[in-house]
């Protein structure tokens, strides 16, 4: 297997090993791998399998113990930690199972969050604000936009989870099980704008989940089994959110 | 990333556990506010002891005629008073000294001058011709005749003395043209008492010169109380006087130029008419002084320049070794240190138990009572420290607590691109604004209550600028000191699992 220089993601022969007491554990075994630009990859397996750990190291929340990793041709295998902050600042967003937004901060608050941190560039508050309602209008949720969390249904807290990791514009999204705490219908939603995003701006989406039939959302389909990719393959079926919500949605206005 | 949105995300964190970050401040503001309360007590009660010592006359030296500290016998009585109250708390040892001084004083002594019976120093001074001279009620400290304006001359030669001024003291009526009539204090007195005097201020016209001095001319100062009684609202500069059925002219007004000193009917300075002592000397026909008030140039200077004084007076008026002085030097720092403002505690502690006062010199006395305040004050100021200490512990736990609270904060904010030093820097602000709040608070109340202890307890308290500044810095270094640690402990939280920490 071989790297392509196009590739926006490129992962050399990865590994990594996480010194527990007694034995070592090695969540990663060797993964190379070439995600291109644009690409929605919906990485499955089950827990433990090491999916989870790949998608931390690729999006610099960690660093691969070995192996190559070049994110738009930089190779940052050995960035410093404010390095990887920077990048994870500006080019990555992140959206967990959990929501993960700050309790008792308004959805705006949380959304102007990357804002806060983006080191090079001063923006005022006021245009914070402006940037950040503008993320929440894309989720639908602008008129939420004072409301705390917990105010909050769960598909709302992803909704915001999603509009804040889109602040800085980033070229990739990656979603840890961004379903697991939804409803199928609010999972559909959710997936609806993960193709809308990438249909629309491009963005290069790394979906995990252990749910074969929200895989189906993704363009390409790569399965993890003890650390190592054991399936990559194009996806056929092309599932479309906005179709199955618009169906779902026909007979209820029936009624 | 600039310090205020760093700074705004710390308050913002800080607003959302409101009920904590109170209890927090208010730890800290006890600490800081007992921090501010002590150093003001202390300080208050040194810069009593100094305003007392050095302002109020520390190289003021005044020589009086007659020695009141020989006690009164049926031999001499007119020089001799009641020891005063400050002199009960002399030790023993000076008790001993005064009575062989006593002893001594009882055999036969030789007047120096002999011109007139009133003359002879240790004679008494209550007969009648005296107290007519004198127009005094009590003849008493200052009416015996042994100082003249020679011996002044003669001090104004000694090395290290700034001013002298000769004085003679009078009851007078003074009357006006117009048959105004007020019952004053006359005070004969040289060109140099204003500069002696330095509160002092001529409000209208000038003090009298040299020259009227020297030619022993009828002129008058008026105190500014003795002026307004007398001329009204009329300017009296230029009008005329009456004081033993002779015309004098009124040439000035004095008045003070401190706000510690109001002017007052009855007070000796203001309620008073100067004129050149020559004068008085030329139309009382007398060449005594009551008294001769002395300036040290330097305050430190003092006890030697109190010493040659002394020195040169018995030379002067040959007294033998072992007879007493037939006058009495002192100089204005032990009456000062009896009056108020001054800690009860710390006044007792020093007029009852420094041995022979009097003999301590002035320089030993402030470096006494200085290094005695200052030790109180780190004493009290130590205490408070405590109380600092445990409000910068509280600090601490909180943000201990906080850190482990909001781990998942902490990873939500490392994922969306915080660097480990924002992080830190976040915490570390948290903690300072705590701390910070606290202590502005803190400084209030140490006001208050410094204001409070002042008002009910009349200690004196001082809080100075840099006292305040001291607190809040103080304040912001406990909350660096303290944030310091759990932020690190932030910082060092790794992205992952913070992110899955429950």
């Amino acid at each position: 297997m071989t790297t392509s220089t196009g590739a926006l993601i490129a992962a050399h022969d990865i590994t990594k090993t996480y010194a527990m007491e007694g034995a070592p554990v090695h969540a990663l075994r060797g993964v190379t791998l070439d995600i291109h630009r644009g690409e929605f990859v919906a990485v499955v397996g089950p827990s433990g399998s090491g999916k989870s750990t790949f998608m931390h190291i690729l999006g610099c929340l960690d660093r691969p113990t070995t192996g190559r990793y070049l994110l738009d041709g930089r190779d940052v295998s050995h960035l410093s930690d404010d390095e990887l902050s920077a990048i994870r600042n500006r080019q990555v967003g992140f959206v967990f199972q959990g929501f993960n937004l700050l309790a008792r901060t308004s959805a705006v608050e949380n959304v102007e969050l990357p804002l806060l941190y983006a080191h090079d560039s001063r923006i005022s508050a006021g245009e914070r604000r402006r940037r950040a309602m503008r993320a929440l209008a894309a989720v639908g949720l602008e008129d939420r936009a004072q409301h705390h969390p917990n105010q909050l249904s769960g598909g709302q807290q992803q909704r915001v989870a999603i509009a804040r990791a889109l602040l800085n514009d980033p070229s990739m999204l990656f979603a840890d099980e961004p379903t697991g705490n939804l409803d199928s219908r609010t999972s559909i939603e959710v997936m609806e704008i993960f193709q809308r995003l990438k249909q629309e701006r491009g963005i290069t989406i790394v979906l995990i989940t252990h749910e074969p039939q929200v895989a189906e959302y993704g363009s390409r389909i790569i399965g993890f089994k003890d650390g190592r990719v054991v399936s990559d393959q194009p996806n056929t079926s092309h599932r479309a959110a906005a179709a199955e919500l618009l169906a779902a949605s026909v007979p209820a206005g029936d009624i | 990333m600039p310090i205020r949105s760093s700074l705004s995300i710390a308050i913002r964190a800080l607003r959302r556990n409101r009920l904590q970050t109170a209890l927090t401040v208010g730890g800290m503001t006890v600490g800081v506010a007992a921090v501010l309360a002590m150093i003001a007590i202390g300080t208050g009660a040194e810069a009593a002891i100094q305003d007392q010592i050095r302002a109020a006359g520390m190289n003021l030296i005044v020589v009086t005629a007659g020695n009141y500290k020989v006690k009164a016998t049926d031999d001499f009585g007119g020089g001799a008073v009641e020891p005063s109250a400050a002199i009960r708390h002399l030790s023993d040892v000076v008790l001993a000294a005064v009575k062989r001084c006593v002893t001594g004083a009882i055999a036969f002594m030789t007047p120096t001058l002999l011109a007139h019976p009133e003359d002879d120093p240790m004679e008494k001074h209550d007969h009648p011709t005296a107290r007519q001279r004198l127009g005094d009620n009590e003849a008493g400290l200052g009416s015996a005749s042994t100082l003249t304006s020679a011996d002044a001359e003669a001090i104004r030669q000694i090395r290290g003395v700034q001013y002298v001024a000769e004085g003679l003291h009078q009851n007078v009526h003074v009357r006006t043209t117009a048959n105004k009539r007020w019952f004053t204090r006359l005070h004969g007195t040289d060109v140099q008492l204003p500069l002696i005097r330095r509160a002092w201020t001529v409000r209208s016209g000038r003090f009298f010169s040299a020259r009227e001095q020297s030619r022993a001319e009828q002129v008058v100062v008026l105190g500014s109380i003795a002026a307004e009684r007398i001329f009204g609202d009329l300017n009296p500069v230029g009008g005329d006087v009456i004081i033993w059925n002779q015309t004098f002219r009124v040439v000035g007004v004095v008045t003070t130029t401190s706000w510690m000193v109001a002017p007052a009917p009855g007070d000796d300075q203001f309620d008073a008419v100067y004129m050149p002592f020559t004068t008085v000397h030329r139309l009382l026909n007398l060449a005594k002084l009551n008294d001769i008030t002395i300036t040290a140039a330097s305050t430190g200077d003092v006890s030697r320049v109190m010493n040659e004084v002394t020195k040169l007076l018995r030379v002067r008026h040959r007294i033998a070794d072992e007879k007493p002085d037939d006058f009495t030097v002192t100089t204005q720092a032990r009456q000062a240190l009896a009056k108020g403002g001054m800690r009860p505690d710390v006044a007792r502690a020093v007029v009852g138990n420094v041995a022979g006062l009097e003999k301590v010199t002035l320089e030993q006395l402030g470096r006494t009572l200085d290094r005695a305040t200052r030790t109180m004050t780190a004493l009290l100021a130590g205490i408070a420290a405590v109380s600092l200490l445990v409000g910068g512990i509280g600090i601490m736990n909180i943000m201990l607590l906080s850190v482990t609270e909001r781990t998942r904060e902490i990873g939500i904010r490392r994922a969306v691109g915080a660097r480990s030093r924002d992080v830190r820097s976040q915490f570390v602000l948290e903690a300072v604004a705590l701390s910070v709040a606290g202590g502005v608070v803190g400084i209030v109340v140490g006001l208050v209550a410094a204001n409070a202890l002042s008002q009910y307890l009349r200690w004196s308290t001082t809080i100075s600028s840099g006292a305040v500044l001291l607190a809040v810095g103080v304040a912001a270094a406990v909350g660096v000191f303290f944030g310091w640690y759990p932020a690190r402990q932030a910082a060092r939280l790794d992205p992952i699992q913070s992110l899955r920490y429950e």
